[in-house]
């Protein structure tokens, strides 16, 4: 809906004020917030953090996404990138960090370690980080490009905005 | 040098201890400091998740205050199996996994797996390939010391030199993906030479590379070796004498910035080493200024053998011709029958090496990174075991840390450079 | 310094010590008595020079050989029952103990001297101790700590010997042999 500056040389009619205001419901407004300002909370584990930690950077600046910072204390993060293979070990940690994030929440499996276990069909590593937390999306690559990390936060945005509830609102189970 | 910082008085300086002086490690577990019992003592919990470890390291470290006096690091939180998942695949299917251990220094590992298979089966590499693999070999270590630059800086809290060498690693990786595809984790050794030759443009592009990298590595000197708050965080902090070093098993920077000028490029040469002219970089207080000195100017000397790689590139093949080993090109398999069935058998079955057991060491960024393989003359190794230089570095965490302030101890375990990928395993 | 005189030497300073000594495809390399490791460790570390030690490398040998038949028409033959046991010239015969321990020693030192490598190795059974070099080169201590998490080999007289890799909690050793690779079932046959 576009909109017109105001003309302060006249008042404006009533019928007008559509095309002088933005009007919204709170949802979308909400929502509207939310989506660009994503902050990480990047649970670096693997190969995967590598590409991840360099989003910041000046080439690929997800920044201009509203993902500004990526916060170290899961209390201030909204959408935790799970970056590299889950062992069976550090599984317990990222579920206690994932509890940790205050709602609305996101997860994203960032590669194929964290999406399903990668190319490591073994004792050590998670099938999937899917299994103890409801992921949102899935980014394939071993490792993703950051380029393909910012579509995967795009996708997450979209998600957001078109009113989609988080995955652990969807899957119970897991939440 | 006067820093106009207030040090606290035990902080001095590192005094520069002689090489051969006898290695003074308590008897006991090196790398477990016991804390003396005392009632106002606090265990803190470091990690596994937490922004100024290198990736999921948890130390579990007793203060009294802010000074640490016991350290145990619990390591295992990223263990993936690696060594079981090679037991189940070809060799050749094996090449994939290597480079994910130390994913920063990623070349190194597959330098060393397929170096170790080269050396069990006999199978000689040209030299253009040779030459090849040393050239990416040193793109590589300049890529994982610029990402130890940048997170060293993070860690103390220099974030801007974060930018400017992720800026730099992303030059370095546009060379990675111009010749082999893929950003990190090429697969790019193969037994017997390398996947691909050089595409047009490569030599002006790495040329270029080789021109602007030094006045980039100037400015990062410029940020930050005469900084006074830099050398404050830095100097003095971790110290390993030479012969503690040694017997620590510390290689690579930690162990030549504690004077021991000891390089497998030049003691022990591999690939092209010994036809390239480079210096060793070393420094002798050992402490986390002179690691981070010592990376830095390697990073000099890195550019110095790319540029020789690119002119003194002898012209050849990059693949040897052995096809019991090595794969045909892909446009024969159209046109020979004989091609077909190697491409087959060497896919499907892969090839058959003798029994024996090599060991076969590179110069990692990190240090001396090996593999161990033992084989059994099936097509699949017996047991392959990898020495990760990181592993053994921070087995000393402990030691440098303990009767230091708590932030000396993220500086130390930064300045140690350890990569928990290839410290689990 | 050959095989042979790496193998006198020792046998020298520490009777009774060696037991095998081969040239190796890369570096000399000597099996020893685990009794007598120690001995020998201290011989190559004080006499020798070998002051650094690279890793210490746990290898089992359960169903070693099995993987490899031979081709028809030879002693071995060919296992027509056993598919994926791949026909070889030579076949292999498993050692006598189930566990073998490598050390990988090197020279270091600030003169730009070659490492000159030796491989030291000792067998041991299953639950057999093998003596902790950890007084010698205390960088062993995670190396022993890890091959015992991972093949559940015992180093007696080692400080702190617990799991280093696996959770403290863990069942097994995962690099034997026996113990399953682990992962999900999935429908579609194994990755190869």
């Amino acid at each position: 809906m576009a909109v017109r500056p105001v003309d302060i040389s006249r008042a404006i009619r009533s019928e007008e004020l559509e095309e002088y205001v933005m009007l919204t419901t709170v949802e979308k407004a909400l929502a509207w917030g939310q989506s660009n300002s994503i902050w990480p909370a990047g649970f670096g584990l693997a190969c995967c953090a590598i590409e991840m930690m360099v989003l910041p950077s000046p080439r690929y600046d997800i920044a201009r996404f509203g993902s500004e910072v990526f916060r170290s204390s899961p209390r201030q993060a909204d959408l935790m990138i799970v970056s590299g293979r889950v062992a069976h070990k550090m599984a317990p940690a990222l579920r206690q960090v994932y509890d940790q994030m205050l709602l609305p929440k996101w997860v994203m499996a960032m590669g194929a370690c964290s999406s399903s276990g990668g190319m490591f069909a073994n004792y050590a590593i998670l099938q999937g980080v899917d299994k103890i937390v409801p992921v949102d999306v899935h980014i394939p690559g071993c490792p993703p490009r950051p380029e393909a990390v910012i579509d995967g936060l795009r996708l997450v945005q979209r998600k957001i905005r078109a009113g989609v509830a988080p995955a652990y609102e969807l899957e119970k189970s897991k939440a | 040098m006067s820093t106009g910082i207030d040090h606290d008085v035990d902080r001095p300086q590192a005094p520069v201890v002689p090489l051969g002086t006898p290695c003074q490690i308590p008897p006991g577990a090196p790398s477990n400091v016991v804390p003396p019992p005392g009632e106002d003592l606090i265990t803190v919990n470091f990690g596994p998740n937490h922004p100024s470890t290198h990736g999921v390291l948890r130390l579990i470290v007793t203060l009294d205050g802010e000074v640490v006096v016991g350290l145990d690091a619990d390591i295992g939180y990223v263990h993936t199996g690696f060594e079981k998942n090679f037991e189940q695949k070809t060799y050749w299917k094996g090449i994939p996994y290597a480079p994910r251990m130390d994913y920063l220094g990623f070349f190194a590992n597959e330098l060393a797996y397929v170096g170790a298979v080269e050396q069990l089966i006999g199978l000689q590499v040209p030299p253009r390939a040779q030459w090849l693999r040393t050239l990416f070999a040193e793109l590589n270590r300049i890529h994982s010391h610029l990402i130890y630059l940048g997170t060293s800086g993070i860690e103390l809290g220099a974030m801007s030199l974060f930018f400017y060498c992720t800026r730099e690693r992303d030059s370095v990786l546009d060379l990675f993906e111009m010749v082999t595809g893929v950003r990190m984790h090429d697969r790019y050794p193969q037994f017997g030479g390398v996947a691909e030759d050089l595409p047009k443009g490569f030599y002006a592009e790495c040329k270029r590379f080789c021109r602007e990298m030094p006045k980039h590595i100037d400015s990062y000197l410029d940020l930050t070796a005469e900084n006074p708050i830099w050398k404050g965080r830095l100097q003095g902090i971790g110290t390993i004498p030479a012969e503690t070093a040694i017997a620590m098993g510390l290689t690579g920077p930690n162990l030549r910035a504690s004077g021991v000028p000891y390089d497998l490029r030049r003691n022990d040469p591999y690939l092209a080493y010994d036809q390239l002219d480079f210096d060793v970089v070393s420094a002798a207080e050992g402490d986390c200024y002179a690691r981070y000195l010592c990376r830095t100017r390697e990073m000099y000397e890195s550019v110095r053998i790319i540029e020789q790689c690119l002119e003194g590139m002898p012209q050849g093949p990059v693949m040897a011709d052995d096809r019991k080993y090595v794969l045909p090109p892909r446009a024969e398999l159209q046109t020979s029958m004989e091609s077909l069935i190697h491409h087959f058998k060497l896919v499907t079955e892969g090839f058959r090496t003798p029994a024996g057991q090599v060991y076969c060491a590179v110069e990692s960024p990190r240090g001396e990174f090996g593999c161990y393989l033992v084989a059994d003359g099936s097509p699949k190794p017996w047991r392959v075991h990898f020495r990760a230089p990181s592993f053994v570095s921070l087995e000393a965490t402990a030691m440098c840390s303990v009767n230091r302030y708590i932030a000396d101890m993220i500086a130390v375990v930064g300045s140690l450079d350890g990569v928990m990928g290839e410290a689990d395993r | 310094m050959t095989a042979n005189q790496l193998a006198r030497a020792i046998s020298s300073h520490v009777r009774g010590a060696v037991v095998s000594h081969s040239k190796g495809i890369d570096m000399p390399t000597v099996v020893v008595r685990s009794d007598k490791l120690l001995d020998v460790c201290r011989y190559l570390r004080d006499e020798q020079g070998k002051n650094f030690l690279s890793a210490v490398s746990a290898v089992d040998f359960l169903g070693y050989g099995e993987n490899v038949s031979g081709y028809f028409g030879t002693e071995r033959g060919r296992d027509l029952n056993a598919t994926g046991t791949w026909g070889s010239p030579a076949t292999v015969e498993a050692p006598a103990k189930r566990f073998c321990v490598t050390y990988h020693l090197a020279h270091v030192d600030a003169d730009g001297a070659p490492p000159d490598r030796v491989r030291l190795q000792v067998f041991a059974d299953d639950g057999e101790p093998v003596p902790s070099v950890v007084e010698i080169w205390p960088t062993a201590d995670w190396h022993e700590r890890e091959q015992y998490d991972l093949m559940g080999i015992v180093f007696s007289g080692h400080p702190n010997l617990k799991r280093l890799i696996m959770p403290s909690d863990w069942d097994g050793h995962p690099l034997r042999k026996d113990y399953p690779i682990g992962g999900e079932p999935v429908q579609f046959t194994d990755a190869e």
